[in-house]
């Protein structure tokens, strides 16, 4: 809610007051006035929904309901109406002899009863009466949920619609942003930028580079044979080396060595590990999203491209430019540094 | 100056309005004449039941005679008479059945009142649609000043009170809306007439820290005083109260200040205090951060007017064509029709600190030029002196006839000309039309457009 600005001597109520209503109307949107509002309050109901759809005997209630019943007769009791006549003397008459009347017995009661029932009567008649207004309520306020309801579902639809819209936009626009970022070239020498994670596995997905790491190291075999100087930034990789990374780069044979030495280890037990590399060279768009990797990796790449078809056709050359990326990262024959022939143009 | 002023109920522990309204107005006239207060010994005004002794006593140095009811109300006959008359096709004589049973009944106190009136300068009458004032209005209308207490009700709509309001010497309205209803209603405005309203006691210097230790109230609240009664729109303030404090669960708590003849739902954020004295009410208004007025009819809201006095702004239910009239012409508050205006206003109220301040100091400024007792007094003061200079001309005298009702009339001093009533048989004819549709006829709205219009200027 917006503040109203109050200067030192500048109130006006009715100006105030203005603001709020129109902020109200603002609150109830653009496309319900008042006016339409009223409009929808008096549409019946036959307008708007499919008889078909109703499964029930709904309308066919309503309809019963709503046709009117005619009041029940019923009388006004007064003190005076036993007494009374359109005949002026014999209205007199009855007056004057009301006396010798109430001598022979008491009317006192039986008006009074008669004009308490005549009042339950009117009440019995306003009950009812009441009751057939708040069914032409429930009529009302029935007609109105559904169509707030076909208006919203027509809402979720249309937002399902733009999210599955957007989602596709953006999942190509990333797929397109790594093809790009795939075709930079690189001096030699210089050190390459880090990429978005694509990896195999969880674990890959979120450290990126760091598989090659003093933690990874530690977790996965012993740590090969290192030079007499603390190795914590060297072993750290070249995120976390800072200005350091280029001294790294300069003993690049000493890495690729202690690469290959790792992926020497880990191949008899890693049976999947050679069979990567076909997928990724098939162009599988799917196998570098996620946890799919190391499941997928499993299946030749001719049976996965069969199985999982790409949501965008036109980005599956961008993606499987896009996939090469991290897998040069991984595999023992690619160099360290991306060269120019990785960038095989892609073709969007 | 002699003054008489006749009321329906009359003491320091009487709260309703009209009767509030009298003893403030009584105390304040003693200081500048010599004050009588004639009253019944009712002090329930459902019943009518005679509780307080006859004859005379002091009260907050006003002598007070009192005078017995002749019988109490029969509530179930009050009914009946009001339905015939309100809804249904009726006639003169019906009209005067339902005002004798509506009461307070009291012909001692009529005929003393009409017997002692050559004795006094005026007779100020407190709400027209009783007993008292009907029949002193048609047996005394030259000394009559009738303070009508008038709302906009189905009661203004009876054909018998046209002659009163015509009638009557002056007419001291409580607010521009009663006197635009009245006129439309009856047609009187040649009558003199002027809207007074009535002052308050306000305090100087409230103590709002005292309350909030006695109460232990931390939080910011609004507050709202008086019954606590379905009638008053307390009911819908509770609905409109908990949305709101569930659409804002830091916004501000709800003290009720008053008796309660309802229910008052258990909210954490609804806090009922009961009756309080007049400091701890003060100290309360004070601490509040507004005041919130929920009655639908009210001819004069006299705790909005006390709230205004203390600087607190008010948030009014709109539907209240006098509340309404009030909060524009003052530029002192807000007002609400529904849910939705009542949240935005409440929480614009709670929020923007500069407009509730602004609002406050309008209420003030309002209340100061317009209910200040030394106004209040000096309109009552101004209009006995124009009354007395105007008299009317010996000419449209009448003395020793029988009067309206048929009853004898006080000889000996000049009467002014009143509408006598049908004859025996056109009084028994049923042709006058339900009072509730006179009513409909009546134009409502708040009052604006008046040249004492506090802060209006552009926002």
């Amino acid at each position: 809610m917006s503040d109203f600005s109050v200067r030192s001597d500048n109130v006006d109520v009715e100006q105030i007051m203005r603001q709020i209503r129109a902020r109200i109307r603002e609150k109830r949107g653009v496309d319900y006035t008042e006016e339409e509002i009223r409009e929808l309050a008096n549409v019946k109901l036959e307008k708007f929904i499919d008889p078909k759809g109703v499964r029930s005997n709904l309308l066919e209630e309503y309809r019963r309901v709503s046709t009117p019943e005619p009041a029940a007769p019923n009388y006004a009791f007064g003190e005076d109406t036993l007494y009374e006549t359109h005949r002026a003397p014999i209205r007199w008459l009855r007056s004057l002899l009301r006396p010798f009347l109430k001598l022979l017995f008491n009317p006192n009661p039986l008006i009074q009863a008669l004009h308490i029932q005549s009042e339950l009567n009117q009440k019995a008649a306003e009950r009812n009466a009441r009751r057939e207004q708040l069914d032409a309520l429930h009529y009302e306020v029935i007609h109105n949920l559904v169509v707030e309801l076909t208006r919203t579902g027509i809402e979720v639809n249309s937002l399902k619609m733009r999210l599955e819209s957007m989602a596709s936009r953006l999942d190509f626009d990333e797929r397109r942003a790594r093809a790009l970022e795939g075709v930079v070239q690189y001096r030699p020498g210089a050190v390459p930028p880090l990429q978005p994670p694509t990896g195999h596995d969880q674990s890959r997905r979120h450290d990126g580079r760091r598989d090659q790491g003093p933690r990874d190291q530690g977790q996965r075999g012993p740590r090969p044979p290192q030079g007499p100087s603390p190795q914590g930034p060297g072993i750290q990789g070249p995120r976390d080396q800072g200005p350091g990374g280029n001294a790294l780069d300069n003993e690049g044979n000493e890495r690729r060595a202690r690469r290959r030495r790792r992926r020497g280890r880990r191949r008899p037990g890693e049976e999947r590990g050679g069979e990567l590399r076909p997928a990724f060279a098939g162009g599988e768009s799917n196998a570098s999203f996620g946890d799919q990797g190391t499941a997928q990796s499993s299946v030749p790449a001719n049976d996965q491209t069969q199985d999982r078809p790409s949501t965008l056709d036109t980005s599956a050359s961008a993606e499987a430019t896009a996939d090469r990326r991290p897998s040069m990262a991984d595999s023992s024959e690619a160099p360290a540094q991306p060269t120019p022939s990785a960038g095989e143009p892609p073709t969007e | 100056m002699k003054l008489a002023v006749v009321v329906q109920r009359y003491g320091a522990d009487v709260n309703g309005g009209a009767e509030l309204h009298a003893r403030y107005i009584a105390e304040r006239l003693s200081r500048h004449a010599s004050v009588e207060v004639v009253t019944t010994c009712a002090r329930d005004y459902v019943t009518w039941k005679n509780e307080l002794p006859a004859g005379v006593e002091t009260v907050n140095g006003v002598t007070v005679r009192r005078f017995p009811v002749r019988r109490e109300r029969n509530p179930d006959d009050f009914g009946r008479r009001s339905q015939r008359v309100f809804e249904r096709t009726h006639s003169v004589a019906d009209e005067l059945g339902w005002l004798e049973s509506e009461g307070p009944s009291s012909p001692a106190l009529v005929d003393y009142v009409e017997k002692t009136a050559k004795d006094v300068d005026f007779v100020i009458l407190f709400s027209y649609r009783y007993y008292h004032s009907w029949h002193l209005a048609r047996r005394v209308p030259e000394k009559a000043v009738l303070v009508p207490t008038a709302e906009r009700d189905a009661t203004i709509g009876l054909s018998i009170f046209g002659p009163v309001f015509r009638a009557v010497r002056a007419l001291m309205y409580n607010s521009p809306e009663e006197r635009a209803m009245i006129q439309a209603a009856s047609g009187n405005a040649s009558v003199p007439g002027v809207v007074v309203g009535v002052g308050s006691d306000v305090p100087e210097r409230p103590d709002p820290e005292r309350f909030r230790r006695k109460f232990k109230m931390r939080r910011p609240f609004a507050i709202y005083i008086g019954r606590i009664d379905e009638n008053k729109g307390c009911g819908e303030l509770f609905s409109h109260f908990q949305r709101y404090a569930h659409a804002f669960p830091r916004g501000m708590d709800l003290v009720l200040v008053g008796s309660a003849i309802m229910s008052v739902p258990k909210h954490p954020r609804i806090h009922h205090l009961g009756f309080l004295d007049d400091r701890d009410k003060f100290d309360a208004l004070a601490a509040s951060d507004l005041l919130i007025m929920p009655s639908y009819f009210e001819s004069l809201s006299m705790v909005a007017l006390e709230a205004w006095g203390l600087g607190r702004p008010v948030l009014a239910n709109g539907r209240c064509d006098v509340l309404k009239g009030q909060c524009i012409r003052s530029n002192a508050g807000l007002y609400y029709e529904n849910y939705e205006e009542f949240v935005e206003a409440l929480y614009s109220l709670e929020s923007n600190g500069p407009l509730n301040a602004r609002l406050g100091r309008n209420g003030k400024e309002f209340f100061k030029r317009h209910y200040a007792w030394p106004v209040i007094e000096q309109k009552y003061l101004d209009m006995f002196a124009q009354l007395k200079k105007d008299l009317p001309p010996e000419g449209a005298s009448y003395k020793g006839e029988r009067g309206y009702t048929g009853e004898r009339v006080a000889s000996g001093f000049r009467r002014k000309a009143v509408e006598p009533l049908p004859g025996f048989f056109a009084r028994r004819k049923r042709n006058l039309p339900p009072s509730e549709d006179i009513l409909a006829t009546i134009p409502s709205g708040a009052v604006v457009d008046l040249p004492y219009r506090v802060g209006r200027q552009s926002a």
